[in-house]
């Protein structure tokens, strides 16, 4: 996987937490090898783990110590001088947003605040790479924003995150890769914003005449697909996929002509984007 | 009206020193000793550690102030217990045991924080290891510094003179802190490992007690049916690392015991003392093999 912002997707069961514990070692691959930031899992597992956090999905917190020992204990237990622990747990929770509420019992913290706390020991011991398991889950939408907010800028500080979640909207905003898991198979994988937009197709949509566009169009050398329930015939409105080849610009002025010739009302012309549920659905790219 | 500010001090990366597998243990086991007595957390988790360690204070304390208002009358010398009787009494620290070992490790388990803790640079091996040693220590501590307690203040009112009690009684020098250790690692190994089994504290608690009690009644209920031929004291986990403490301090099994008229008794001892300790290492390294590097 390349270094930045990865999501992982996957509905509940594919495997994303599995993946979790193969790359921190808590789980033997069955057969192959995981490698992570230069280490052999297998052979070096404790190496591996030096260079990792890890935010898991459920509740991992001592609901009786403060916030800023819980995320400076587990700062020294990966590693870090109890002093530097400390300062570190300090900053950490400033960044995440408790730098008032840090002297604080983690028991008496709403679930937004515990995700802060959870990522925050995450983080602690400055890690290469972030492995974030459903880090929005059970946030109210204020408190999501701020989550995937937080988990944006952590590829400017130079931590690679992998984000696990079944959210493909949290995916589509914050990732720059997306790897989609089904059954614990690879589905698809490849950058967001190529699963996103590289359908080749242009959606037209017109307020009648649908029919006439679709023969029309057909007639001129151009491959016309159904854009959702719509039929492609009669002379009522409706949306058309006109298939684009290497070079769109001829159909794009083939479909303006098309469209004046027969005087029909234009209500959308678009490139046609997938959604990353369309990906995932079907894993088509 | 106060003004605020929102200052953003972004992030730092941090390139300092970093430890490997020993400073991971170092740290879980500081953090489970803090826990277990009572350091930052309310009045109330500290009363229990701090008042056992007064209680089990207070015979030598007694000791040492009969010893110095009798050391010019004819009760002189007079002593209410033996070094090694002494450490009997330490076998008090079952109660600390079976309140803070189940406190260090079964919230662990019931609030799910072992995940975070192992995806750190640490083994499951490590984590026992820590624990066992942050029980050990505090029951090690706690047992050592009463017997500290006596023997300074026998040697400072010792009539003889300080040097000349030190050199009596050099033997108890290395006889006190061996056989205290004997305790302690029996202790937190079986408490730890029976407190391993369930995620609640008080499941754990009432455990500890239940298995020591038990086994203290088979034991006696043995040695009147005289079925093992004084053997039964062997099933009594409470009274086995005693039995090995008269072994250190005496040289063999005390005559008091069922085992004195046992051939090989204090053999026998040592031999089921290591079995019982064995045993419940195993059961602590099996309970957390998944994290196994």
């Amino acid at each position: 996987m390349p270094r930045g912002l990865v999501g992982l997707v996957g509905a509940n069961g594919a495997g994303k937490t599995t993946l979790f514990r193969l790359l921190l070692g808590l789980a033997r691959p069955t057969e192959g090898t995981v490698e992570v930031c230069g280490h052999q899992v297998t052979a070096d597992p404790i190496g591996a783990r030096s260079r990792l956090g890890y935010m898991p999905e459920h509740d991992c917190l001592p609901l009786d110590q403060t916030a800023a020992d819980v995320v400076s204990t587990l700062g020294e237990i990966s590693g870090l001088p109890a002093r530097a622990a400390r300062q570190r747990a300090s900053e950490v929770l400033d960044l995440v947003g408790l730098d008032e509420a840090r002297f604080r019992p983690v028991g008496g913290f709403s679930t937004g605040m515990r995700q802060r706390v959870k990522l925050a020991q995450s983080l602690v011991a400055d890690p290469e790479l972030a492995l974030l398991d459903e880090p929005t889950a059970g946030l109210d939408p204020t408190g999501r924003e701020e989550m995937l907010a937080l988990v944006a800028r952590l590829a400017t500080f130079g931590i690679s995150v992998l984000l696990a979640t079944h959210l493909l909207d949290d995916v589509a905003r914050v990732c720059d890769h997306v790897v989609m898991l089904d059954g614990g198979r690879l589905v698809v994988a490849g950058p967001t914003e190529t699963l996103l937009h590289q359908t080749g197709k242009f959606t037209v949509e017109v307020n009648a005449g649908i029919g006439r566009l679709t023969r029309a169009l057909t007639e001129r050398g151009l491959t016309v697909v159904a854009a959702g329930e719509a039929p492609l015939d009669g002379e009522a409105g409706g949306a058309i996929d006109v298939v684009v080849g290497a070079d769109p610009e001829p159909v794009l002025d083939t479909i303006r002509d098309t469209l004046a010739d027969l005087g029909l009302p234009l209500q959308r012309l678009t490139s046609r984007a997938a959604s990353l549920d369309e990906a995932f659905m079907g894993g088509e790219l | 009206m106060a003004r605020g500010a929102v200052y953003d001090r972004g992030y730092r990366p941090y390139d300092g020193p970093r430890g490997g597998r020993r400073a991971a243990v170092l740290a879980l086991w500081k953090a489970s000793v803090r826990r277990a007595i009572g350091l930052r957390r309310t009045w109330r988790q500290k009363v229990l550690p701090f008042g056992l360690l007064a209680v089990v204070c207070i015979p030598a304390a007694v000791n040492v102030g009969i010893g110095y208002a009798t050391r010019n009358s004819p009760l002189e010398g007079f002593s209410f217990f033996t070094y090694r009787e002494y450490v009997g009494v330490s076998s008090s620290l079952l109660l600390f045991v079976a309140v803070c070992s189940p406190d260090v490790i079964c919230p662990d388990r019931r609030q799910r924080v072992l995940p975070v803790i192992f995806a750190r640079p640490l083994t499951g091996s490590d984590y026992v290891l820590a624990k066992l040693g942050a029980i050990g220590s505090i029951v090690f501590a706690f047992s050592f510094l009463p017997q500290v307690l006596l023997f300074v203040g026998q040697t400072l009112v010792s009539k003889e003179g300080s040097l000349a009690y030190v050199r009596d009684n050099a033997e108890i020098l290395w006889q006190v802190p061996v056989a205290v250790a004997v305790l302690a690692v029996y202790y937190a190994a079986l408490s730890l490992a029976i407190a391993s089994l369930t995620p609640r504290r008080v499941v754990a608690g009432a455990a500890i007690f239940g298995v020591t009690i038990i086994s203290s009644i088979v034991a006696v209920i043995l040695e009147e049916a005289d079925a093992l031929s004084g053997r039964g004291t062997l099933f009594n986990v409470l009274a086995l690392p005693l039995e090995v403490r008269d072994l250190i301090f005496l040289g063999h099994i005390h005559q008091d015991s069922d085992l004195a008229g046992v051939a090989g008794g204090g053999a026998l001892a040592l031999v089921t003392y290591l079995v019982v300790l064995g045993l419940s290492l195993g059961v602590l390294f099996w309970r957390y093999r998944w994290a196994e590097a």
